[in-house]
């Protein structure tokens, strides 16, 4: 047990401090920074309209489809902005007027009123949903996915290639516990940094909704929903941790699993019920809070044939995660003890 | 004995030229490319898709003798069968798939190993520079894509050329101008992101992770850019996006009506390209002979 | 099974198709061991095979009375420094040792203290704060050997310890082996010069692709071979005429001018012969001025043995 601890102290300091787990960091946090982002556009943008001309609602929604654009100024008044271009021989403008919480562009074509856009501000139900996006198709799916690689495959298959793996072989430690070693120090590297980026992106979230928005979402939901997506990036760390720590330690090219399993996880979706249960993202998934909308690239013949499975419970998925990493890390242990040093082939 | 004595003599016979010497450093990696199990399993199964092309192309030329359509035909399906720009950047947003795919197997084996075992100076020792190097590499990749790109493309142009009429070719010239023009680009830049990745992090495996990364990561970047920010420009971020844009343009296509345009695509593109360069040419300075 | 030798049973290794060592059996005392063979005999394979680094493909080790399947206890008797001129990525001479030590379950203060007193030993307390991949081909060289003495092993094991090493640093590092074998441990160290180790081992074994051409005491290794042809350096002033008047002899076998000039080297299977031999030429009026066995000199023992009985 004091070993495991010794061995995780001397691999973590690389996993975090290297010059490489920078890149992991970028991609931890890039979701973060992005919602933050976000933050100070919408309140900027708060600032910006409050300033602004103030036209009812009612009065725009009465204006029927099919009124020129005169007569659209006259009644609703001076818009807040006023865009004209041409495209595919139709000439098209766009008023934008503000009800005092939502943007209403009227948008028009040769000079009739064609159609109506209404945006709030900013809706906290909709930024939700983005999160939920965000959170399932980038960060499970690519940055938890990428970064585990980088830092699981550096355990043992890049000590190989570096020639330093025999310093640890050397010490008087058995395989296993030098195996479970590593697995904490990626773990607990990666978990952290996945786990905080998680915190990080969903308090950015939160940071900017209006106060009434965020009183009801912190009296109900939020607490829960933040754990579950600050645990389900860390179980995402668990479970490819395993699996890239194992191909790194049984094949000689562990980029080509990868590049299989992360075709297998991207079409996941479109596959029977059965063998979607045998990724790590769909219990991800069965974990997450909010479920996200469509993806929104997926083609309309695609979305029918997508039959997502039913998710299973939150804590089966967490056992089946569990069961799938003991596994793997049982299989692991059996070829660390019997690997060899041979630098040569590399 | 000295050496002289014994009737040493400076080779004196024919060299390569100068121009095409760089050829060496390519000629022995093909073979051992090809050699390898998984490309040729890719090389295979890109073929799939010019073969069903093809295909179509023969079907579109010969829609008369299908037996449904008549001697008239129907005008909405003329439509669909017709080869225009559209089939053409379908063609080439598959194949290009394929190319990723190839470079992400094929390129980091070609200077990640050079850097991790010292071998440049071996290299530079001789009278290669560094931008022949590169070149050589390249070379390298080029011959290894074209062969999922503009090999297939030139066929199903050709194959189309000599099945329509003459007066198709005068007026779709354009097409397989654009196509080969569009191949090229894409081939320079996905191999310049191979060899990039392959001088960033010396290490075979992990280059192949941050090709596929590259693509991967930068395209769900960019969406989710374009969800969080509700903007569009996100989409530029993505060389899938930015270069599908190119080709669109190239082939006369209409792109998506709210997305960044060609020409900032284009842009984009050619700035991502000089920071691979810069990037590619500060980790191979260090070894290099000043001649 | 005795506790203190290191035991080879009838081991063989092989990378795939490449011999790496065939049909080994050594008993190896403690005291100073040097292996000593050409480039791929396979001195490196038998040491990592002690070690546990590689396992063999038949055969059973067992490095006082351990095996090597269990690095837990193994690794703490034994010390090994390997020819793999690398070290993690990024870390001090000091942080390096310490490292290996604190993998040893020493406390903090104990392993820095044993840290310090191994760096001092390989002189490197000027650089141990410096990283390694900065260092020159020796330092590494010696920082290796700091590793592997930090926790005072009973068996140190050490492959080519003496390359790239300045000759005080030399003198030093060979102190500390006499050092080690005094107090009733294994020192087992590889080499392909064999002057380098002769005057300080307490036996060698010599090992030619990938097996076990002699091992022992350098004197009983002589006999162990004693039906081989053995070889003298003549002393004399004219060593074509006396090159010339050997070559008649029966039991001569190969003779040749010594390239350093000191006179005609000569092999032979019967020496009693051949010094009967000698005498006649000596009473002929050719002057000699004196025979010296060569193999007594180990060196040409080893380019018999190694270098195909040439
Ligand atoms: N990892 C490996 N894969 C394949 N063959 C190997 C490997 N390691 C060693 N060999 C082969 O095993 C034989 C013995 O090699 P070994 O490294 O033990 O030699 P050595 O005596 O240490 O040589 P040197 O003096 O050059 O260090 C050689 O023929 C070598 O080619
Ligand atoms: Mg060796």
């Amino acid at each position: 047990m004091n070993q495991i601890w010794i061995i995780a102290k001397l691999e973590m300091r690389r996993a975090f401090f290297s010059r490489r787990a920078l890149w992991v960091y970028l991609l931890a946090l890039f979701p973060a920074v992005l919602f933050f982002g976000h933050g100070i556009s919408v309140q900027y943008r708060r600032s910006e309209y409050a300033g602004k001309p103030v036209t009812p609602a009612a009065v725009l929604d009465r204006i029927p489809v099919g009124t020129p654009d005169t007569e659209v100024l006259a009644t609703a008044g001076q818009p807040i902005t006023d865009r004209k271009w041409r495209r595919r021989d139709l000439d098209r403008r766009s008023l934008q007027y503000f009800d005092g919480s939502n943007r209403i562009w009227l948008e028009f074509e040769n000079g009739a009123l064609k159609s109506r856009n209404r945006r709030t501000l900013n809706s906290f139900d909709e930024d939700s949903k983005v999160y939920a996006g965000v959170f399932q198709f980038f960060y499970l799916r690519l940055a938890v996915f990428f970064g585990c690689l980088g830092i699981f495959i550096n355990l043992f298959r890049g000590e190989m290639i570096d020639k330093s793996l025999h310093y640890w072989f050397l010490a008087p430690v058995r395989r296993e516990i030098l195996l479970l070693g590593k697995y904490c120090a990626g773990l607990i590297a990666s978990a952290v940094i996945f786990g905080g980026g998680a915190l990080l992106s969903f308090s950015a979230l939160l940071s900017y909704q209006s106060s009434a928005d965020l009183q009801g979402y912190l009296q109900t939901d939020a607490f829960y929903h933040g754990t579950w997506y600050i645990l389900s990036a860390m179980l995402g760390c668990v479970g490819y941790g395993s699996v890239f720590l194992a191909a790194g330690l049984l094949l000689r090219n562990p980029i080509i699993p990868a590049l299989v399993m992360l075709l297998w996880e991207s079409i996941n979706g479109f596959l029977p019920e059965l063998l979607q249960k045998l990724s790590v993202l769909h219990y991800l998934q069965s974990i997450c809070p909010v479920a996200p909308p469509l993806d929104p690239n997926v083609p309309p013949l695609m979305r029918m044939i997508l039959a997502p499975a039913a998710p299973t419970s939150a804590w089966a998925a967490i056992l089946g995660l569990l069961a799938v990493t003991a596994l793997v890390l049982y299989a692991a242990s059996r070829t660390v003890r019997r690997l060899e040093i041979n630098y040569g082939t590399e | 004995m000295a050496v002289f004595k014994r009737g040493y003599e400076r080779y004196n016979g024919p060299l390569t030229g100068s121009a095409t010497r760089f050829l060496a450093v390519p000629r022995f990696v093909w073979p051992k490319l090809l050699g390898q199990r998984f490309v040729v399993i890719l090389l295979v199964l890109s073929l799939f898709w010019p073969l069903l092309c093809a295909g179509f192309v023969y079907v579109s030329n010969h829609a008369d003798l299908l037996p449904s359509l008549g001697s008239g035909g129907d005008d909405g399906i003329r439509k669909m069968l017709s080869i225009d720009g559209k089939f053409f950047a379908i063609f080439m947003n598959v194949q290009s798939t394929f190319a990723i795919l190839l470079a992400a197997i094929a390129g980091p084996g070609l200077i990640a190993p050079d850097l991790a075992n010292n071998a440049l100076p071996l290299y530079f020792a001789r009278p290669l520079s560094r931008w022949s190097y590169i070149g050589a590499r390249m070379m390298v990749l080029f011959g290894i894509l074209s062969l999922v790109t503009l090999v297939p493309g030139l066929f199903v142009f050709i194959m189309q050329a000599s099945l329509a009429s003459t007066a198709w070719l005068q007026a779709n010239w354009f097409l397989g101008q654009g196509m080969v023009l569009g191949f090229l680009l894409y081939i320079v830049m996905v191999s310049l992101i191979a060899l990039t990745c392959s001088a960033y992090v010396k290490w075979r495996v992990v280059a192949g992770a941050l090709v596929l990364a590259f693509f991967f990561v930068l395209a769900g970047a960019s969406q989710i850019i374009n969800q969080v920010l509700r903007v569009e420009w996100g989409s530029l971020l993505n060389p899938g996006y930015a270069i599908y844009a190119v080709w669109c343009a190239l082939l006369g296509v209409e792109a998506a009506e709210d997305a960044p345009g060609a020409w900032e695509s284009f842009t984009v593109l050619l700035l991502m390209l000089a920071a691979l360069l810069a990037v590619l040419l500060r980790k191979l300075r260090p070894v290099e002979v000043v001649s | 099974m005795s506790d203190d030798q290191i035991l080879f049973h009838n081991v063989s290794k092989f990378y795939g198709d490449v011999l790496g060592v065939n049909k080994v059996d050594l008993r190896i005392p403690p005291g100073i061991t040097s292996l000593v063979g050409p480039n791929g005999s396979g001195k490196t394979t038998l040491m990592n095979l002690m070690t546990g680094l590689v396992h063999p493909g038949s055969g059973s080790i067992s490095v006082r009375g351990v095996s090597p399947f269990a690095p837990e206890k193994l690794m703490r008797i034994v010390g090994y420094a390997t020819q793999y001129d690398a070290a993690p990525r990024g870390v001090t001479g000091f942080g390096f040792v310490l490292a290996g030590l604190l993998l040893h379950g020493f406390p903090r203060a104990e392993a820095e203290r044993r840290a310090a007193l191994a760096i001092e030993t390989v002189a490197l307390t000027h650089a141990s704060s410096r990283k390694i991949a900065a260092y020159s081909k020796g330092m590494r060289q010696r920082i290796r050997l700091a590793q592997a003495i930090a926790h005072e092993p009973e068996v140190l094991v050490l492959d080519e310890p003496l390359n790239g090493l300045d000759p005080l640093v030399r003198a030093e590092t060979i102190a500390l082996f006499r050092d080690y074998a005094a107090r009733g441990r294994h020192v087992i160290l590889s080499s392909h010069v064999l002057q380098e180790v002769d005057v300080f081992s307490d036996q060698v074994i010599l090992i030619a692709n990938g097996m076990i051409v002699a091992e022992g005491e350098i004197r009983n290794v002589r006999d162990e071979i004693h039906e081989h042809p053995s070889q003298f350096l003549l002393h004399c002033q004219q060593p074509s005429r006396v090159a010339a008047l050997l070559f008649e002899q029966a039991e001569v076998l190969a003779v040749k001018i010594d390239p350093e000039g000191r006179g005609v080297l000569v092999t032979t299977r019967h020496r009693d012969a051949f010094a009967a031999a000698v005498q006649r030429i000596a009473l002929s009026g050719i002057e000699i001025d004196g025979v010296l066995p060569m193999d007594e000199n180990v060196d040409a023992l080893y380019e018999y043995l190694i270098g195909g009985g040439k």
